[in-house]
Order: C-alpha cells, then structure tokens, then sequence
C-alpha cells in the first residue's frame, strides 16, 4: 500500500516518504517490543541488585510479612473483602506461603498488580512472590527471569460473547471486534489464531479486566477473550451473566503458576514445596479442620507423618519450622478446598475441577512427593 | 563591550560633590543600533533639567541609564557621588534615592493607593507601616488626593494615577526625581493637574530631570533645557534662550512643529 | 431516578439480597465497603487517626481558602505545621503505631496524594517558572530541561519509574517508601505543568511593572513577591486550578504500582463474587466523589477569581 503512493509521487516527496517509512519502521519494531517486555526487561538488567541483598527468606522473616503480588480484582482469584482484607484463589496461595514462613496466613502484603506492570514489579522487589493468573511460557521463564512454581491452575483461552450475537463456535468470529488485555499471552494467542485460521478481527487493547468488562458491557468489543477461568469470572461479573456465552473452543494451553525472581533458588523451593503440600494434602485427605488435630498424634502412615513434621526433617531443610505444612493448610486448606471456596460450584463461577483434580480422579494435579 | 569601572580619580570626587548626576563620555547601542552617543551631562544638585528632542532620539534611554533601567557600554555615570557599575550593591543604593514617573503611570493595580506608595518604604527602607502610612498620607495631601488611599489604581482617572505614582516616588525621600514624559498619556484636562504638582514640587529643592514637550513647565521650572536627536545633545541652554533663540537648525525645526500643534 | 432511590436496596449482604428486595440500584455494596472506599487497607484500630488528620486538614484549610476569618493570621502560621502533623499521624511511629504506607487506599490515599501535590507544585511550580526566565543561563536551561523532560513523559511512566526503576539506583537495603516516591512523582509532575501556567501569567505582566519595582530598589526576590507573582498568579487561577483538578484525577493511575485508589477499590470490588454485575452502582459513586471534590475546587477558582476582579476593577 505504502510503496503505490510513493510510485505516484515525484522525487522530492518519494525521498521524504520513503525516510519517512524506513524511520516508521524502526518505530514499529520498537513499539513492537510490548511494553510490558520493554519494562521487565530493564527491571531484569538490573535484578542483580536487588537479589544481591540478603536472600528472600531472610527479608521475609525480618520484616514478619509476605510481600505478595496478586491481581488488582478478579472475581474468585483475588477480591478485598469489606473489611480491608483479600479473598480469593490467588490470594490464599500466598496465605499459604505466609503461614509456612511465618506462622500465620495474616502476615501478608497484598500488593495488587496490572497484567503489564507485574513482572517488573517482582523484578523490582516490590514483592516476594507473584500469584496472579500467569501463564508459565519459555519467554517468561528464560527472558523474564522468573522462576514459576508448580502449575496451580490448568487453563486455556476462551472467547465471550453475548449470547444474541448468534455465534456458537469461534470460527465464526470473523471480522469480530475483540477486547484482550494488554502484556498477556492471550494478546498473543488471540493473534496466532486469527491468523491461523485467516480470518480478520479488530482488537481492542484494554489494561485490566474492569476495564475489559465496562468495554465489553458498552459494546466497543463484541468478544472478550482471555483465560477461561477468568471469562467465567467475568461473566458473572456482568449484568445479567445468562445472556452471555463462553464459546467451546479453548484456543490455548494457559498453565497459571506463581513465580519468583531468578536466583534465589531457596525461595523458588519453599514457594514450590508450598504447592505441591497444598495439592498432597487433598490426596491424603488434610484438611483445614482435620490438620491440626492430625498433627496431635502421629498414626503410622508415614509419607503423612512427613507431611505433618512429626518424622524427618522436611522442614528444616526448607529452611522453615517443621510444621510448616500444617501451618500452611491450616491457614487456607488443602486445594480443593480453596478452589471450592472460590472457583467450585457453590460460587458465581462454578467451575468444574476439570483438568484440575487430582491425578486420582482424572485430572492433571500430580504433586512431587515430601520425602 | 562592557568596562570595567575605574576608581574614581581626584578630580571626579571633587566633581561628584556638586553634582547629583555626572555622565562622561556615555555610550550606549542596542545591538548595532547606536542610541547614545558621546553624552557629557552634569546635573548640579538641585538643578531642574528638562529634555526634548524628537521621537526615538533617545530621550528615556538616556534618563533611563541614570538608575540602570538600561545599561551603559561605555563611559561613566556617577549618581550621589556612587558610580554606577555592575554591583547589583550599588545599582540598589542609587535606585533608593532615584525615583522615577513613567509615562504610563505604572502603578501596581493589586495594591490600594496607599499600599502602592508604602510598598518601597516598608521592603526597601524597612520603615515601620505606622510610619510608612504617615509618610505616605503626607505626600498624597501633597499631591492633593489624600481620599483616593484606599481605593485602586484602576477606579483612578489618568491624572489622579499619575499624582499617585509622583507620591509613590517621593515617599522614598529621592534626592532625584525622573520623568519621563508624565503628562503625554493623560487628557488635557489632565495636564494641568501634574503639572502643578510637579511645579510645587521644584520649589521644594529637589533634583529633578524631566523629559517632557511641555513649554510652559519648561520656562517656569526649568533651569536647563537640553535638546536630542539622534542620540546626540545637539543644543543645551537656559529655557528663555533655547525657545526664543535656538541656535542649532534642527532645534529651530523641532520647535517649529511642536509650536505649530 | 426511581432506579438511584425508590427501587432501590440500601441494605443487604450481596446482591441477590439487594435484587431479591428491590428491583433498582444496589447501593448495599457501598454501605458494606464504606470503610474499604474510605480507608483503604488502614488498620481498622487505627482509623481515628486517619479522621483526625481530616479534621485537621479542614481547620487548616478553612483560614487558608477564606479571607474573614478570625485570627487568621495565627491560624495561618499554625497551618506550617499540618504537613508534619498529618504525615506523623498517618504514619505513625513516636509513640504510634507505624502503619505501612501500602496500607493507605480509597478516599484517604487521593486526599494524600492531591494535597501534597497541589501543596507541594505550587511553590515549585512558581521556582521553575521564574527559573526558566532567569537570566543565569545554569538556572535556566536546568529549568527548561526539567519542565520538558516531565511534560514529554507520561505520568504514568514516572509512576512506573518511581514503583520500580528507583530501586536499582538505590543502594542494596537502601528502602525508600513506594508512597513516598509516588508522592514526589506525581508532585515533580503537577510542578512541571504549573510552572508553564504561571509563566503564562508572568508574561502577561507588562514590563512597566517590572521597572517600577526595579526604579524603587526592591530586591528581586521582594518585586517578584510583592508586586509580579500575585498578578501573575492572579491571571493563572484557571490554569491552576485545572492543574489542581488534572493532579487529583491522576492519582487514579496508582494502581498500576499496587496501591488502590477509590477507582481501584470499585474495581477490585466489583471482584468480590457476591457483589459482582453492580457496576453501575460503584462507578457512579466512585464518580460523585470525584465530581464533589473537583467541582468544589473549579467553584472556589471562580470565586477567587469574581473576588480578585472587584478588587482590582478598571
Ligand atoms: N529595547 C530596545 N531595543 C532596541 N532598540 C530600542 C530599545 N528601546 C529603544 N530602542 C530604540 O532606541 C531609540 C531611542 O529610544 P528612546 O525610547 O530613548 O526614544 P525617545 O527619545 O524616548 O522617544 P519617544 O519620544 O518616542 O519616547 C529608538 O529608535 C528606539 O527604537
Ligand atoms: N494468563 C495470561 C492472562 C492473564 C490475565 O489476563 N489476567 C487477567 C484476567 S483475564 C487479570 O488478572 N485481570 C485482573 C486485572 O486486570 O487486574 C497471562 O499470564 O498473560
Ligand atoms: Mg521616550
């Protein structure tokens, strides 16, 4: 398109244009570089300062609270409460981390964080630990310098749409104006798949996912795609949530984990260990209400007995008390209690365990074992 | 281009004694525009000067120099016996006891009257306000507008302001008072009412060098009038000689328009 | 209107309750999150704290914004102290409880954030200005670059910048408090812009008034004082105020380094899945609060501006 112009122009102008598109070139690659990445990666340059301190563990335990990065709203991940505390899946993660570390599920830091801002935010040191709905993928892994923790949600990317548009399947999407946010894999996965499936759409950049819903609800987008769980979140986030649909496909792979820094493998453990004993415990039927009573008096299983602290010393090589685990499911519960509370049936979301129950009954939660 | 001020030699010291204002071979140019050339001009203590000369000749700018509104390249002024240099020091000092009346009056519309005269002795000569208002009080009876204190500039006629910027300026006490051109932004009407404050202050023993067109004030308070074109003093006399005897032709041709009007 | 009061629910735990009493708005959401909207996350224990501050921001402010009050003099110099007062309070330590400043949200967190801004940009504001007309070329240029750079950077840059970058040109275990660095942003910001409002006044000044005060023998400092910044000031009121009016609505953009503002707090609100779809209800609160506050400043310009003019009538 930009080269018929040029033909037509005599040859002063054809000089200034075509500057002007080598220059407007270079801009596109720079803007190209999503911001988010520009940002986390001028954060990641400079890590090594912050890491250069003394290790997670220690700052966490001198200060006597978590610095934990979650989500700024999202209906069943993470929500304040009236009374000036957090709900939520994410949110009882790093309840959980906290009370492993130090005792108690209530010496947390919140700090709420945008899709785009919250790597450089980790980065930066302005938390210990990142819950918060993020896909683990090579680029973050490697690029970014995060280390992510166990998978704690299987998800992938759906598309919403009201239910009067008449569409049933997403690749009748063509031509669909789309609302994504920004600094999201699904920003790129929405990308991928119109082109894979060549059909043309119009996206609508949005920064958070209220502003993705007063988009939608105003009709300036007439799809909203991102992860389904938040889709469902989103749904019934709406006005009348029976007049909307999430469509069948899911167009992704969108494993959510926490992550920490680069470099403090000590801490990527204890947030990891911390996962995985929230995912055993619903295998070995821990509760919230059974743990403590458990813990009272060992019985002669003894991968429970690990689990517990009354045998070995899981704990201390955490560099944690040894009943760090009871601590932790104490606080929040085992998984299935917190995606029940949150996610299950009983709540606005109701979504189903799906790939996320446990690998005994079908799903793909399969936790290392303590030992 | 600027110089250096030399220490003052003998015979000026002696000189600066006499003289409220000394200018020596002065000079100054705006860019490449020459504006003042070669001035000599002593201004006896007491003495009242008044300068005409065409537009642009370089009348204000000259006045102007006197309390560094505008600054010399080269030469000497000597104002109060205190050379004026680049010592901010020294520019304060003479500006304290130069005033100054513009021709627009340039009264400072926030304030009332009377706050517009006692600006300068509170912050400057740090007077007490009882004080500072008595003084001021005295000098707007002198300029007969002693009522108008509280109100604004802006609720003035043109006249009424410009007695108000007279009694600004003498409320600092100057031992020398400028004027550049007080009564050609006013109405006729106007004039008058300035022009007899102005008169009754000449009586008063105050140096005072005015630039103005006004021949009747000329002839009465005048002591010398000094004539410009060009940047130039062409002709100084006494009033009588310089109006009924001009001896320079371009004079004889100033005068001829402005006695035409 | 029968959907804002007389179809509305004012009471109730989620928003079935609401629907299940009235068919209109939910106003029970901010009845539950009153505290969350005005408070934040500040310790509820500690909250008086927080009420006091705001008493104290009223006595201060009333002698400042109106001339006939009485002793105004004194008040006006006790008025010094408010800022040290008020951040010890909010703050805590000697004697109080310290309260992490991430705790500050909602209603609390924008008054912080604005009035420190407006109170802090205005003298800068003024500096920079004068600054840039300053014949020492060091002083100007320094000027001109300062206001450049932060008018051609997005406020929400610098935030990011404060939220993030700062930290590494710290030294290790050097903290500097997050509020404390988006305070001095966003202040640094405000300055930037009234510096070219106030300019714009300066140079409306004519130069007759410069040279009367320089033909008296004030100082430079005593002439800008006395004679040049309060007309200048004067014709800058609206621009000011709108600086005001854009700083206050900025503070929204803190959230994006976590700290939530009353916008935030709907947001993340309309979160909670008992009171999720009741947008409507939130946003429009969240927005009579900024309407109040804005509109308040924009009829104070006005009559600032209506009083100046009688004075100084022509
Ligand atoms: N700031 C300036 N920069 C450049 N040129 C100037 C400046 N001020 C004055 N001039 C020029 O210098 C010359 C003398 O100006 P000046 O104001 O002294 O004249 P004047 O004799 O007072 O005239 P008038 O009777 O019109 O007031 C004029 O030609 C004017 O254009
Ligand atoms: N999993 C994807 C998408 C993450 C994402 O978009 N999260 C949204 C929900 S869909 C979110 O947390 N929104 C809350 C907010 O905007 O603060 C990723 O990691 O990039
Ligand atoms: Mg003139």
């Amino acid at each position: 398109m930009g080269n018929t112009v040029v033909l037509h122009k005599g040859g002063g102008k054809n000089l200034i244009l075509s500057l002007n598109s080598r220059r407007f070139v270079l801009l596109k690659k720079i803007a190209g570089m999503r911001a988010t990445k520009f940002l986390a990666i001028i954060a990641v340059l400079f890590s090594f300062t912050v890491v250069a301190g003394a290790g997670t563990l220690e700052d966490v335990k001198a200060r006597g609270k978590l610095n934990c990065i979650i989500s700024s709203g999202l209906a069943g991940f993470a929500s304040p409460d009236g009374k000036g505390g957090w709900q939520g899946f994410d949110v009882d993660f790093c309840r959980a981390v906290a009370a492993a570390v130090l005792g108690s599920g209530d010496k947390v830091n919140f700090v709420p964080s945008t899709n785009r801002t919250r790597f450089a935010q980790l980065n930066a040191g302005e938390g210990d630990i990142l819950f918060r709905n993020t896909t683990e993928t090579l680029s973050r892994d490697a690029d970014l310098k995060l280390t992510f923790l166990p998978i704690n949600y299987y998800d992938g990317q759906g598309f919403l749409v009201p239910r009067d548009l008449g569409v049933t399947s997403a690749t009748q999407l063509a031509g669909a104006s789309v609302c994504v946010q920004v600094g999201t894999t699904t920003e790129l996965n929405l990308a991928d798949y119109f082109r894979f499936n060549k059909m043309d759409y119009e996206h609508l950049n949005t920064g958070t996912n209220a502003e993705s819903i007063i988009m939608y609800e105003s009709k300036r987008c007439n799809v909203y795609t991102t992860d389904a769980s938040a889709l469902a979140s989103t749904r019934a986030a709406l006005k009348k949530p029976s007049d909307h649909v999430i469509l069948p496909e899911i167009i992704s792979k969108e494993p959510l984990g926490g992550a920490v820094r680069h470099g403090d493998d000590r801490w990527a453990d204890i947030g990891k260990w911390v996962v995985n004993a929230l995912i055993i415990a619903e295998e070995m039927g821990i509760t919230q209400k059974n743990v403590k009573e458990l813990a009272k008096k060992p019985g002669n299983n003894p991968s429970m007995n690990r689990f517990l602290g009354t045998e070995g010393s899981m704990g201390e090589m955490l560099g944690l008390d040894k009943d760090w685990a009871v601590n932790a499911v104490s606080a929040v519960g085992n998984y299935g209690e917190i995606f029940e509370r949150h996610l299950g049936f009983n709540t606005p979301l109701a979504l189903p365990r799906g790939l996320n129950a446990s690998w005994k009954s079908g799903g793909l939660l399969y936790a290392a074992p303590i030992r | 281009m600027t110089q250096k001020p030399e220490p003052m030699n003998e015979e000026t010291k002696s000189a600066a004694e006499n003289y409220a204002v000394i200018m020596r071979d002065v000079h100054k140019w705006y860019g490449k525009f020459h504006v003042l050339k070669n001035i000599n001009l002593n201004v006896g203590v007491g003495e009242k000067i008044v300068v005409c000369g065409p537009s642009g000749s370089g009348k204000s700018t000259l006045i102007r120099c006197i309390n560094r509104l505008e600054e010399h390249q080269q030469g000497e002024i000597i104002v109060e016996g205190i050379e004026l240099s680049h010592d901010i020091k020294n520019i304060e000092s003479i500006r304290r006891e130069v005033g100054m009346v513009f021709q627009h009056f340039n009264l400072f519309p926030h304030l009332t009257v009377l706050e517009n005269c006692t600006l300068a002795p509170i912050w400057v000569r740090k007077m007490p306000l009882a004080e500072a208002n008595a003084v001021a009080m005295k000098y707007l009876e002198r300029v007969k507008i002693p009522e108008q204190a509280n109100k604004y500039p802006g609720q003035l006629s043109g006249g009424q302001q410009q007695r108000v910027a007279i009694a600004r300026s003498l409320c600092m006490k100057p031992r020398i008072l400028l004027f550049d051109e007080p009564t050609s932004a006013l109405d006729p009407e106007m004039i008058k009412e300035v022009l007899d404050v102005m008169i009754q202050l000449a009586s008063e023993g105050i140096t005072m060098i005015c630039v103005t067109h006004e021949m009747g004030f000329a002839r009465t308070v005048g002591d010398r009038v000094i004539f410009m074109d060009n940047g130039e003093i062409i002709e100084e006399n006494n009033p009588d000689d310089f109006f009924l005897n001009p001896q320079h032709e371009r004079t004889k041709l100033f005068l001829s328009q402005i006695l035409d009007h | 209107m029968d959907w804002l009061f007389l179809d509305a629910a004012f009471t109730g735990g989620s928003r079935d309750e609401c629907s299940a009493k009235a068919g209109g708005a939910c106003w029970a959401v901010i009845g539950e999150r009153l505290n969350l909207f005005t408070y934040g996350f500040y310790p509820a224990a500690e909250r008086w704290r927080v009420n006091l501050s705001f008493v104290l921001l009223i006595f201060t402010l009333i002698p400042i914004l109106f001339e006939k009050v009485p002793y105004r003099k004194y008040a006006l110099h006790i008025a010094v102290a408010f800022p040290f007062v008020t951040a010890w309070l909010l703050v805590g330590g000697l004697g109080l409880t310290p309260v992490e400043t991430d705790q500050f949200g909602g209603f609390m967190l924008t008054l912080v954030i604005g009035i420190t801004g407006i109170g802090f940009s205005l003298p800068i504001g003024i500096l920079l200005a004068l600054g840039r007309q300053s014949r020492l070329r060091a002083i100007q240029i320094f000027s001109i670059g300062f206001i450049e750079f932060i008018r051609g950077v997005p406020l929400i840059t610098l935030l990011f910048v404060a939220s993030t970058m700062l930290n590494y040109f710290l030294p290790p275990g050097v903290t500097f408090d997050l509020l404390l660095r988006v305070l001095i942003m966003v202040t640094l910001f405000a300055s930037a812009y009234m510096a070219e409002v106030i300019r714009g006044g300066l140079q409306a000044i004519p130069k007759g008034q410069f040279e009367a005060a320089d033909s008296m023998g004030l100082h430079y400092w005593s002439a800008m004082r006395l004679i040049v910044l309060p007309q200048a000031m004067k014709i800058s009121i609206p621009g000011i105020v709108n600086t005001f009016i854009g700083l206050y609505k900025d503070t929204t953009l803190v959230i994006i380094i976590g700290l939530l503002d009353p916008l935030g707090i709907g947001r993340a609100s309309l979160a909670d899945t008992r009171w999720t779809g009741l947008s409507t209800e939130v946003y429009l609160f969240v927005a009579i609060f900024f309407f109040i506050s804005c509109f308040g400043m924009a009829r104070y310009s006005q009559h600032l501006e209506n009083k100046l003019e009688t004075e100084h009538k022509r």
